[in-house]
């Protein structure tokens, strides 16, 4: 008798700290569509699953990097960079394959350097990607003196549709992102190289002697997060239908929250493919309810960073109060 | 059993009685009547596991004992943390020094402890005085040394003076004194214990500990023997010998319990390691054959871990070369494995496990692509089937393979680890320390392992400051001191255990 209670004791503090963000968000979601009386339409809701889905993506390429134990500083910048990269070639060529291939190869180098210079020369990662962010917002500047670039009239349709399209009335950034978060859980959970990013997060040291090649490993997350970054930022240049230098620099602050809120849900402290997507939509959740509402936009930064700093200290205290009961 | 007053009475200025301590339900000290003497030098010696450091960590509130009390000078103490140790003047000389190389001799000194003075209402650092006292404490070890020159400079030696100085500005009543002599040279040894003779003669008490018997022969004035947790004696000076020492920590009934049957003659070498030089190793020489059961003995510190990691490409090699069946390896974690190589670490916590995956990720995790298709899919339930093979096969005590692998006993996790390894197909396995901290039961499961692993023709290196168990398991046992090899022993020779403690050792007999 005792001992099933504790056990089904045990069974609640499990569930709550696997669940209990997820059931946080769903408050919050009620919350909103009592108040508001525009926040539950499916009109907003597109528009909110439109505005979360660059910001999924580049949370998704965080979780790489953060489930491997690291951090990058660097993608709010690198995002600016993307944009004015992409639109000068997409001008310069009028190809809109070359203008992604050239952001995606941008966004890669990004995290190359990121990731040689922590995986393989040994700098904190935090203190490397913050000075690579610095050197890409010094480099985005010089290129455009922080002038935006505006699209011509005569670019392909496709460099349009990425962010403005529709597929029936499914904006097809959405459908962009759904594939990408339905990639990401596949490649964390049934791979080795996900299998081996998370032992890696979980024990460096055990990892090496394992005889996990640890540096490569770290330095492909830093790609993948740059890659990811690449990606969000075409469709943000796309919807925006010109280059705008300093549109995405927001990313990094709210990928850093949704990688944390990550953490919290699914898993055993490390961020999951699943938990981003559920963090992403809880941020963009907030950005949008909290504008349906009428509440300033400095308010937004201050609910954001309490709903944060609430869940991961209650994932936090849940995960030690099992550990002591076991 | 001595009642309160003559324990006020006698000269004794710490005692334990009955003090236990057990982790996991397995008890690493037991029974311990400990007794230190006023103004005495009392060396604590033992083998690796033996329960020394546990003993000392419960003398200076690192652990609670979960058995028997603690009296100091007659009075019961229960310390919940160091500091409560501290503040009766038990004080400790750690094995690693722990300087701030940038700070100045006399602020390392004084480091958390800094003295202060008032001015106006602030509180600030007082510098004047903290060097004079500095230079005090350091002058009355007869020494004379400028305390503001900075700590990156000092040599080995002057830093261990550092470490001493650190404990004595605070006038303790007991120093403890854990390894002090690691990494020093012959000379410096020499007046180290010089120093810490002159500072008995000043009145203090001093625990003293040591793997170096030579020292101790020179210093103690009692000697206390501890053994797979137990006190086995305690004796004046003037009636130990180093070979009664010797045999003392030894013993020689507690471990026959495994031995090897097989005879085996080397044909065919292995991995050949040839004058090999890193910070640590000193021009190793070794070789190992298939099928063999090889023993590096040595004690904490003499370069056995340093020989598996240089193999495994962990620590920079300086000089000297490794070849794999006569052709040149370069050793990195990947070759090793590419060549058949496996390291089972010696620190299983830090090195092993991936504490957050379960039994069966963490079995999978080095041959994972054996499990997974070109394209890195992993086929799951083959890689728990397997698990739940090498849980049915090693025995491994756990709820199944999904249970996380941090729950598990120390041996069961060890076991894991095992089967990580036996999950490939290598030729050649290095054991370091593989039975460290778990209980009996699994170390004779460990040692059944191994030795089938040497039946199929496998070479089996096991790395052990614990003698009896290479003496058990072992084909030979290669003895190394100090990053250099000594000596290579049968441990069917006669007296071998005496020959191989000493060449471990280095005490004169």
């Amino acid at each position: 008798m005792e001992k099933s209670t504790l056990a089904n004791k045990n069974l609640r503090i499990e569930f709550m700290r696997k669940y209990g963000t997820v059931l946080g968000a769903m408050l919050i979601f009620t919350i909103f569509a009592v108040v508001s009386e525009n926040f539950f339409t499916l009109n907003n809701q597109l528009m909110l699953l439109r505005q979360m889905s660059m910001l999924t993506i580049i949370a998704l390429g965080f979780t790489f990097v953060m489930g491997a134990g690291g951090f990058d500083m660097s993608i709010g910048n690198t995002a600016g960079l993307i944009n004015i990269v992409f639109a000068m070639v997409l001008i310069g060529t009028k190809n809109f394959w070359l203008a992604l291939g050239a952001s995606i190869a941008c966004g890669a180098l990004v995290g190359l350097v990121n990731g040689t210079i922590v995986a393989y020369i040994g700098l904190p990662d935090f203190i490397a990607t913050f000075a690579i962010g610095s050197i890409v917002y010094g480099l985005k500047m010089l290129i455009t003196r922080g002038n935006p670039i505006f699209f011509p009239a005569d670019i392909p349709k496709i460099a349009s549709f990425i962010g403005q399209g529709y597929v029936g009335k499914i904006p097809f950034p959405v459908i962009l992102m759904i594939f990408f978060v339905v990639l990401v859980i596949f490649v964390l959970t049934k791979t080795t190289l996900g299998r081996r990013i998370y032992a890696i997060g979980g024990n460096p040291v055990a990892s090496l002697y394992a005889g996990i090649n640890v540096k490569r490993y770290r330095l492909i997350t830093f790609v993948i997060s740059g890659v990811s970054v690449a990606i969000a930022a075409v469709i943000l240049t796309s919807r925006l239908g010109s280059a705008q230098p300093l549109a995405g620099e927001e990313f990094l602050l709210d990928a850093i929250a949704v990688c944390f809120l990550s953490t919290t849900m699914f898993g055993d402290g490390e961020p999951t493919g699943s938990g981003t997507f559920v963090g992403a939509f809880i941020i963009s959740m907030l950005n949008n309810g909290l504008t349906m509402l009428n509440v300033p936009y400095y308010f937004q930064y201050i609910t954001k960073g309490v709903v944060v700093i609430f869940a991961v200290v209650i994932s936090v205290v849940l995960a030690k109060k099992l550990k002591l009961k076991l | 059993m001595l009642d309160e007053e003559a324990r006020k009475e006698t000269d004794l200025m710490l005692s334990t009685e009955n003090v236990g301590k057990e982790f996991n339900g397995v008890w690493v000290l037991k029974d311990i009547h400990f007794q230190l003497k006023k103004g005495e030098i009392h060396a604590l010696v033992g083998e690796n596991g033996a329960g020394k450091s546990t003993f000392i960590k419960i003398l200076s509130g690192v652990y609670k004992p979960s058995a028997g009390s603690v009296f100091l000078e007659g009075e019961p103490v229960d310390f919940h943390s160091v500091t409560d140790s501290e503040a009766l003047g038990i004080r400790t000389v750690h094995q690693e020094v722990n300087l701030v190389p940038y700070f100045k001799v006399y602020e390392n000194i004084f480091i958390g402890a800094e003295r202060k003075k008032r001015i106006g209402g602030m509180s600030i650092v007082d510098t004047k005085r903290m060097k004079k006292e500095a230079t005090k404490v350091i002058k009355d070890l007869g020494i004379d040394f400028n305390v503001s020159s900075p700590t990156l400079l000092l040599n080995a030696s002057m830093k261990r003076i550092v470490e001493i100085s650190k404990v004595l500005v605070h006038n303790p009543r007991i120093v403890i004194f854990d390894e002090p002599t690691t990494s020093l040279g012959e000379e410096e040894r020499k007046n180290l214990l010089q120093i810490i003779k002159g500072l008995k003669d000043r009145g203090l008490t001093i625990m003293y500990i040591s793997h170096n018997l030579e020292e101790v022969m020179e210093i103690a004035d009692r000697i206390t023997v501890f053994r797979d947790g137990n006190q086995v004696g305690t004796m004046e000076k003037s009636e130990a010998t180093t070979g009664k020492i010797i045999s003392m920590m030894i013993g020689h009934d507690n471990y026959k319990h495994y031995c090897r049957t097989d005879k085996y003659y080397c044909e065919d070498v292995y991995l050949s390691i040839k004058n090999l030089t890193t910070e640590k190793l000193k021009a190793v020489n070794l070789n190992i054959c298939k099928g063999e059961m090889v023993g590096i003995a040595g004690v904490v510190g003499a370069g056995k871990t340093e020989i598996a990691k240089a193999v495994f490409g962990l620590d920079k090699i300086e000089s000297g070369s490794i070849e794999v069946m006569g052709k040149p390896y370069i050793p990195s974690p990947e070759n090793a494995i590419r060549h058949k190589i496996a390291l089972v670490p010696e620190e299983r916590q830090a090195e092993g496990l991936v504490p957050n995956y379960c039994v069966s990720k963490n079995i999978s995790l080095t041959y994972l692509d054996k499990y997974a298709n070109r394209a890195g899919l992993i086929n799951r339930i083959l890689e728990i089937e397997t698990a739940q093979a090498y849980i049915d096969k090693m025995g491994i005590k756990c709820t199944g393979p999904l249970q996380t692998i941090k729950f598990l006993s120390g041996g069961n996790q060890q076991k894991a680890i095992l089967s990580r390894w036996l999950n490939g197909d290598f030729d050649i396995g290095i054991f370091d320390e593989p039975t460290k901290g778990i209980d009996v039961k699994a170390k004779e499961d460990i040692y059944g392992f191994l030795e089938e692993l040497a039946q199929q023709g496998k070479a089996v290196v096991v790395l052990s400051s614990y003698l009896p168990e290479l003496m058990s398991l072992c084909d030979r046992i290669i003895v190394v001191r100090d990053g250099r090899v000594i000596g290579e022993y049968s441990p069917q020779q006669p007296n071998a255990e005496e020959k191989i403690m000493h060449a471990m050792l280095g005490g004169g007999a």
